[in-house]
């Protein structure tokens, strides 16, 4: 028994460490990279123990000041689509679990196809309309579109959080004399508030990291970081792995942090309503 | 007690503050050069003409009191945006960049054909842009592109690591650069694990190379497709023997461009193809543990044909488009018109570009800054593209270098691979 027992706690430790080290091996070896010495980035052997060297991120600023303007614009439309997304997911999530009818019902189903549409099917029709309602290379229209991806996945999250909250609450603030919006604000948004965090978290890292609408969409005032990363990839003159590694960096770690500082809301968010009878 | 929030504006403050502002937002201050000419390009275009020696466009900026605003994506994107650009009712972008190898009859046709703005307005000395990349943006006989950029692939070497081989010269022949690159599949002093040669395995450029070097080719520039299926077996089957002899990395199958740069960077490959003006980057002393000790010459030529014709490398070459649903095409012209003349050709040569113009490889401040000004002129006179432009050339490509990963990982007989590329390639070539 006992040795059953140590052979279980091996193999859960070996099956952590190795899925810790394929998670984390490749954002380790970015940054480590960033910090390396040019010559030092694909010696091989590989050196782990280097003398660290912020050369690449000040080439990065010297070099590349578009990618700050890409960042500046990457942040924009992030916090625009973020809040568009968790305004219309929570409105919609609202509707959908406090009314009832056959329509509404089959309407959610249609909210799970859009979201199976790939999104290169939709973009490309999109471009000359959008081209022609002088939209292009708007912060706006990058705003919209993430969103509108976002707002059927996050409207099934939304619904699913606020069946969770008695309709008796709702009922006591009606009886106050609060009408559909005040109980909206009062109660469901204070009590789905993890739900939100949830939604803004999905809509955060997807914003953050999207390339194809920014891509279709954008061309210098609303250009985004991951299109200027690109860029720099793609360098017919020879990639510069540490001013890469270093923007790969930069553009990795806000997004990081934001979800390690919201991973607990993102659990609690993917597993509500999943004990629900 | 009310605990909202109570904002102290009212709606006329409101809407006279929004009016305001849009107002001011409309009548667009007027700091501004009057005219603006939008570009659509890879970054380093534009870097060649503004890196270290100042921008090479003020002069014509302020005669012609307009300002360039340069829109820059990598290499695919970049042709792809070009082409959806051109294909609308309108578009803001006067001038393009495309590549050499993209021009079909129906891309062409989105694209202004230049010949009566050279004739009523010539560019500086045009007969002294190279006339193998002019023939390269004629497509149904109209010139559609001015060459403003060209990459024409060298044979790199390790001179440290061919001399700790006691190998003193870089080869002449193919049959010689083999042999070598055997030599030089060992362990240099170093410690590091070296390999003869490195070539990547996504790229039609080196195996179109390798059957140049016996006379033959892929896909002439008249669409004939392998013309001598012979040389092509001989390029492939020295290929294959390469790989089994250890001189191409066990990991071909996997090995990308950017991999040759860092490999002969770090010492781990003793030849690569690239192109010249990968030299820069090659021997520099914050990348590479070999500095000033890559050089390079031209690709050789087999044995059997060496003195008989000259060897012909590839070439690719970008050029400057004006689309047809551009705003200012005479503004666009008059911007490639001063591009392509010689003062700026020479200032972009020198801040790292390939100069299209015969002459600018003569101009001393070149050959001082550029050790290899001579060679690439030489290479560049009988250089051509990897194969021409067609509908179906990528998948054409694609099939190419599926049939010849299997010959040289040796799943398919070199003879029989060539079948394969002829028989499933003939559907698709232009009619």
């Amino acid at each position: 028994m006992r040795t059953r027992n140590l052979l279980a706690a091996i193999g859960k430790t070996v099956a952590v460490v190795a899925m810790l080290f394929w998670s984390l091996f490749p954002i380790v070896f970015i940054v480590m990279s960033s910090l390396k010495p040019g010559q030092d980035i694909f010696a091989v052997p590989p050196r782990y123990v280097f003398e660290p060297t912020f050369e690449h991120y000040v080439s990065l600023w010297q070099q590349w000041g578009a990618f700050f303007d890409g960042l500046l614009n990457s942040t924009i439309i992030t916090a625009g689509a973020t809040v568009i997304a968790i305004a219309g997911s929570t409105f919609a999530g609202y509707v959908y679990s406090r009314n009832s009818s056959r329509m509404l019902d089959a309407s959610v189903l249609f909210l799970i196809v859009v979201r199976l549409i790939p999104p290169i099917v939709v973009t490309l029709p999109l471009f000359p309309i959008v081209n022609v309602l002088g939209l292009n290379d708007t912060h706006a229209i990058m705003m919209v579109l993430y969103a509108t991806f976002f707002v059927s996945l996050g409207t099934v999250l939304m619904r699913t959080f606020i069946d969770q909250i008695p309709r008796e609450l709702d009922e006591a603030a009606e009886i106050d004399g609060a009408g559909r919006l005040t109980v909206l604000r009062r109660v469901i948004v204070p009590l789905a508030a993890p739900g939100i965090l949830a939604v803004a978290v999905f809509v955060v890292v997807f914003a953050w990291n999207e390339y194809l609408f920014a891509f279709i969409f954008t061309s210098t005032r609303a250009k985004t970081a991951p299109l200027v990363i690109s860029e720099m990839i793609g360098s017919i003159d020879g990639v510069d792995w540490g001013i890469l590694f270093a923007a790969s960096t930069v553009q990795l770690a806000p997004v990081l942090l934001f979800v390690v500082f919201m991973n607990r809301y993102l659990v609690a968010g993917l597993t509500a309503g999943a004990t629900k009878g | 007690m009310n605990d909202r929030n109570i904002i102290a504006l009212s709606r006329r403050g409101f809407l006279g503050t929004a009016l305001g502002g849009i107002a001011a937002l409309a009548t667009q201050p007027s700091w501004a050069a009057s005219k603006t000419l939008n570009v659509l390009s890879h970054k380093v275009h534009q870097t060649v003409l503004g890196a270290d020696g100042g921008d090479l466009l003020a002069d014509w900026k302020a005669s012609n009191d307009a300002d360039v605003f340069w829109t820059t994506f990598d290499s695919n994107p970049l042709q792809d945006r070009l082409f959806r650009e051109a294909s609308l009712g309108s578009t803001d972008y006067s001038v393009g960049y495309m590549i050499d190898n993209r021009p079909t009859s129906e891309i062409a046709a989105l694209f202004e054909p230049l010949d009566d703005y050279l004739a009523s307005d010539p560019i500086e000395d045009f007969q002294d842009i190279a006339p193998g990349l002019v023939d390269g943006m004629t497509v149904d006989g109209k010139l559609i592109g001015i060459p403003v950029r060209h990459a024409t692939q060298g044979l790199f070497y390790n001179e440290e690591l061919l001399q700790e081989a006691g190998i003193d010269a870089p080869p002449t022949t193919l049959e010689e650069l083999v042999e070598q690159a055997r030599k030089l599949t060992f362990t240099s002093s170093a410690g590091t694990p070296v390999v003869g040669m490195v070539l990547a395995s996504d790229l039609a450029v080196f195996p179109v190379m390798f059957a140049r070097a016996f006379g033959g080719d892929f896909i002439t520039g008249d669409f004939q497709l392998m013309p001598d299926k012979d040389a092509m077996v001989k390029g492939l089957t020295v290929l294959r023997e390469m790989f089994e002899a250890g001189a191409l990395p066990r990991s071909y199958a996997t090995t990308r461009n950017d991999d040759q740069v860092t490999w002969l960077q770090q010492g781990r490959a003793a030849f690569t193809v690239l192109p010249f003006a990968r030299n820069a980057q090659l021997n520099n002393p914050e990348q590479s543990k070999y500095p000033g000790k890559i050089k390079a010459v031209e690709f050789p030529i087999s044995a059997e044909l060496k003195g008989k014709m000259p060897m012909s490398s590839i070439v690719e070459a970008w050029a400057m488009v004006i689309p047809k649903n551009a705003a200012d095409k005479d503004l666009a012209w008059n911007f490639i018109k001063e591009v392509s003349s010689k003062r700026a050709t020479l200032g972009m040569a020198l801040n790292g570009n390939g100069p299209v113009r015969v002459s600018t490889y003569a101009e001393p401040d070149l050959v001082a800054k550029n050790p290899l000004a001579e060679v690439e002129a030489a290479v560049l006179a009988n250089a051509r593209g990897a194969f021409p432009p067609f509908p179906e050339a990528a998948r054409a490509q694609g099939i190419m270098l599926e049939e010849v990963q299997l010959a040289v990982l040796g799943r398919k007989p070199v003879a029989e691979a060539v079948d394969a590329i002829v028989e499933r390639v003939t559907p698709l070539m232009p009619a």
